[in-house]
């Protein structure tokens, strides 16, 4: 499992009037960490949507490798090996970690709908293979003692960490974070921050990682882009981003002269 | 006695009974089940024959509404679809149950593919009203092909076994079979064949439950959206279970055909049917299997229950024995749900738990 190269041309969304992408370029490099940052409402999250394929972009070229990904439905997109952590979690309320875990692998299972049904031997073998894979991800996570819990009641730290053991069961390529430490506290970022390091060490996919934590960004990202009305203003390492002055004026509302 | 069993590969992790407790509690449950003909008057045969029914058809609207949150006042339609095809082979075609019986599954499930992608884009009421039009139009149907259906008059079911006697004579289902000196008569016959429907449409249920394609399903009905980011084919699921579930129900009708061995449209393929269904699965508790199969077996049997339980009752005594059986069944249902929101799938639970950590009390 390696990562992939993004490339995104020229992409452009409207909805009836309101331009929330108005032309973004961006290039995240295979097994790069990408971070996108930006005041509320430039259209990151809206960025994100057009990738996995839920909103389909007006204008624009978007390529995972040498796929073309402007047509794909969100469940083509995820058979490519695009995976996701959702903003405000989205995890099946009513189902155990394990079987939310085993949704992530839903793609990769071999047996046929009649197979499952009649829970032939090919359904029993994929289920058995699948529950391996799984389970190492749960290991990795530390997420052993909520095998059985339902999603839905466990605390928010840890449905944030069942979310991503999710993405990961998907044996990503690309993995788009939308805000991971959101609502985490001190240590939880920490934990966080230290899953998203050997995600990459390990398993060298790339990332790409919404934050409003800039502390968190400038530790982990190779490269931040960030994101205003729309448009990609500046795109750089860590250092340069933040001594460009057009972001600190998308920032602070302050231009560079104001003082 | 361990509480839990001793869990040591992913295998038996998947078995449907996984310890020795579970499968003792199979083989009791599979001998009361094989006894019952033999101990019961014959009144408790024909409602365990038309439970058994309601079973297989439950277990089909659980997968639909349970596990794939399709919200269907159709599922009479897909029943009445059943019936009426296995009653047209046997008039037409004399084709024996055997045969008639995938057939009828199969036609509803055909109807039920091609309703399946209104599902795509309806969801919630707006999908139970469309459920419901397809309930209106397949009687509609069948009032107007009386060529095949007889319309209004009614159809008689007859329900042959396959081969000719000495005569010439498609062997009939209703001859009795002498095994020495037991005596099978047609009640208990079709008892035996729907005991062996019922546990498989219920051992088809719970492979939906724990497979790749019913976890799909579960997602459909909880996030579509995260679902299909995550690969599930949204569309692929809901068709999947609308064609599952309609191929049981169809079944079911089939089933309660040839019990009935007469049939007329409307009364009983009607909206009253469609709601008992969900009636069924909610009583029973919604998203398992668990809850159709208790719910129907409850729904089924409160209504001679309370006919004879209801004489003992002061005041409920003076009723005529059909609002006997109405009044009680409006206190339990009530009541239960009141009390248990999960239907009977809480109470068996409490159950379990409690029993599981005696003699500590949690």
């Amino acid at each position: 499992m390696t990562g992939a190269r993004l490339e995104l041309r020229g992409i452009e969304l409207s909805f009836a009037g309101v331009r929330a992408l108005r032309g973004v370029d961006l290039v995240v490099a295979a097994g790069s960490l990408q971070a996108v940052i930006g005041p509320n409402g430039a259209g990151k999250t809206s960025l994100f949507n057009c990738i996995s394929g839920l909103y389909r972009p007006q204008r624009g070229a978007m390529r995972l490798d040498d796929r073309d990904l402007s047509r794909l439905p969100p469940h083509r997109a995820a058979g490519l090996g695009i995976a996701r952590m959702f903003q405000n979690i989205v995890l099946f309320e009513q189902l155990s970690v394990l079987e939310n875990m085993l949704l992530g692998r839903h793609h990769l299972f071999e047996s046929s709908w009649w197979q499952d049904v009649l829970w032939t031997r090919a359904a029993r073998r994929a289920e058995v293979r699948h529950r391996e894979r799984v389970e190492e991800v749960i290991d990795f996570l530390h997420l052993e003692r909520y095998r059985r819990t339902p999603a839905g009641i466990l605390p928010y730290g840890v449905q944030k960490r069942v979310e991503l053991g999710r993405a990961l069961c998907m044996e990503p390529r690309l993995l788009l974070l939308d805000e991971p430490t959101a609502g985490l506290n001190q240590e939880e970022t920490e934990d966080m921050a230290r899953y998203i390091l050997d995600v990459r060490e390990e398993l060298g996919v790339t990332v790409v990682l919404i934050e409003h934590d800039l502390g968190f960004v400038m530790d982990l990202a190779d490269r931040v882009a960030v994101l205003d009305f729309g448009e990609a203003i500046a795109v750089g390492t860590p250092a340069e981003v933040a001594a460009d002055p057009a972001v600190v004026e998308a920032y602070t509302g302050m231009g560079a002269g104001d003082g | 006695m361990p509480t839990r069993p001793l869990v040591t590969s992913y295998e038996q992790d998947l078995r449907l009974f996984e310890d020795r407790w579970a499968r003792a509690g199979l083989v009791l449950w599979t001998l009361v089940a094989l006894a019952w003909p033999f101990v019961v008057t014959d009144r408790w045969v024909t409602t365990a024959n038309l439970a058994l029914t309601a079973v297989v058809g439950a277990v089909g609207l659980m997968i639909l509404t349970g596990f794939a949150g399709q919200i269907s006042l159709g599922h009479a339609a897909f029943l009445a679809l059943g019936a009426y095809t296995s009653a047209i082979l046997g008039e037409q075609f004399e084709l024996p149950f055997w045969l008639a019986m995938p057939c009828a599954g199969a036609v509803a499930a055909a109807v039920g593919l091609a309703v399946g992608p209104f599902a795509l884009r309806l969801r919630g009421l707006y999908l139970a009203i469309v459920t419901l039009g397809l309930l209106f139009l397949t009687n509609h149907v069948l009032h107007s092909l009386p060529e095949l259906t007889h319309g209004v008059s009614g159809i008689p079911v007859r329900m042959y076994s396959g081969g000719t006697d000495a005569a010439g004579e498609a062997l009939r289902f209703s001859a009795p079979w002498r095994l020495g000196s037991l005596e099978l008569g047609f009640d208990e016959k079709l008892y035996f064949l729907f005991l062996a429907l019922a546990a498989g449409a219920a051992w088809l249920g719970k492979n939906v439950a724990r497979s790749n394609s019913g976890r799909a399903m579960m997602a459909v009905r909880d996030q579509d959206l995260a679902a299909s980011v995550l690969g599930v084919h949204p569309a692929r699921s809901k068709v999947l279970a609308f064609g599952v579930s309609s191929f049981l129900a169809g079944v079911a009708g089939s089933m309660f055909a040839y019990q009935q061995q007469y049939i007329t449209i409307e009364p009983p393929f009607d909206l009253n049917l469609s709601v008992q269904y969900i009636a069924m699965i909610v009583l029973g508790g919604v998203g398992t299997v668990f809850g159709a199969v208790a719910g129907a077996l409850l729904f089924v049997c409160l209504t001679p229950l309370m006919e004879t339980v209801g004489g003992w009752i002061p005041f409920v005594a003076d009723l005529s024995t059909h609002q006997r059986s109405t009044l009680m069944f409006a206190v339990v249902v009530c009541v239960l749900l009141a009390v248990e929101p999960l239907g009977l799938l809480g109470v068996w639970l409490r159950v379990k738990r409690t029993f599981a950590a005696w003699p500590f009390r949690y």
